[in-house]
């Protein structure tokens, strides 16, 4: 049991927050997501989701661009390489914490 | 965790047919086009100049009708979906694709040879409306309904099922029984995705304050 609660504290806190974890699992899903959509998605304002998706863009985990759609303005997310990385190990170090608790 | 993730998956895969556009321009326009063209197909003998270009242009029919409904889909996105409720880019998932597709082929297939047993053994029916009208529900179902669990797409499918079952028993002409059959399918259509349409539109109004800020 030591071992796991010492797994447990090496999660990526970055990661691990709610919300955050909740953005970066719909952007995983996806190819791309504007800020509009994943405000609906994740339940969330504008404020707080712009403080979230600040912390995963300067962790790496998250590409932030403004753009066009026609004339409609988007800022759209997409989830980088490190940041699916960094949400497949969370999930394997989870998954390990519940097979071993449960 | 897995469980979850595939609930958001699934909800992000129903979000394409939230606007119900999808069904107005792709299947509604596709039906409409496709009416039109096995009915005038019917209409102008095979040996009339127009009669001759028609059958040989079924193809270009379907690839530009599909050119043309993806441009118009996406234009109306562009203009009433993603200022209300927001863009998605979709992640193109090619084996998941493809076995989507193997599934569809063999579901079709195995309805192509039911049909021709059927055929074989009771020679009053027409062939040919009813199994579009059972691929057309296969693929609904396989397709659309089963992948994204949204209800209407059952209803379609079921509707599909009915009317090629009815209309192959109805004596007309082949290409007015498929003109038949692709106009009241894209009636029906039209009349989900509208009513679709509708509902979204009145539970999502457009914001007066610009919605996409970062």
């Amino acid at each position: 049991m030591g071992d796991e609660l010492r797994g447990l504290a090496d999660l990526d806190r970055i990661i691990h927050e709610p919300a955050r974890l909740l953005i970066v699992t719909i952007l995983s899903t996806v190819e791309s997501a504007d800020f509009l959509f994943l405000q609906r998605e994740a339940g969330l304002t504008k404020g707080n989701l712009s403080a979230h998706l600040g912390k995963l863009e300067e962790a790496g985990y998250v590409e932030i661009k403004k753009t066009f759609k026609g004339k409609l303005p988007l800022t759209v997310c997409k989830l980088t390489k490190a940041g699916s990385k960094a949400l497949t190990l969370y999930r394997q170090q989870m998954a390990r914490f519940i097979d071993s608790t449960g | 965790m897995g469980n979850e993730t595939a609930q958001v998956e699934q909800r992000i895969r129903r979000y394409w047919y939230v606007d119900g556009f999808g069904e107005l321009v792709g299947g509604g326009g596709m039906c409409l086009i496709l009416a039109l063209y096995f009915s005038a197909e019917q209409y102008y003998a095979e040996n009339t100049l127009i009669g001759g270009i028609l059958q040989a242009g079924l193809v270009l029919v379907l690839i530009g009708g599909m050119i043309l409904a993806r441009r118009l889909i996406a234009v109306l996105k562009i203009r009433v979906t993603y200022p209300r409720t927001g863009f998605v880019e979709y992640r193109m998932d090619r084996r998941n694709r493809i076995f989507m597709s193997v599934l569809s082929f063999a579901a079709a297939g195995i309805l192509a040879a039911g049909i021709v047993f059927v055929v074989r053994r009771f020679d009053f029916i027409d062939a040919m409306v009813a199994m579009t009208g059972l691929v057309m529900g296969a693929i609904l179902i396989l397709k659309q309904a089963w992948s994204t669990k949204v209800a209407r797409f059952y209803f379609l499918s079921a509707f599909s099922l009915i009317l090629g079952s009815a209309l192959s028993v109805s004596g007309f002409a082949r290409g007015y029984n498929l003109a038949l059959f692709y106009g009241l399918m894209g009636i029906a259509f039209g009349i989900s995705g509208g009513l679709t349409l509708a509902r979204y539109l009145r539970e999502n109004p457009m914001s007066t304050v610009a919605g996409n800020g970062g």
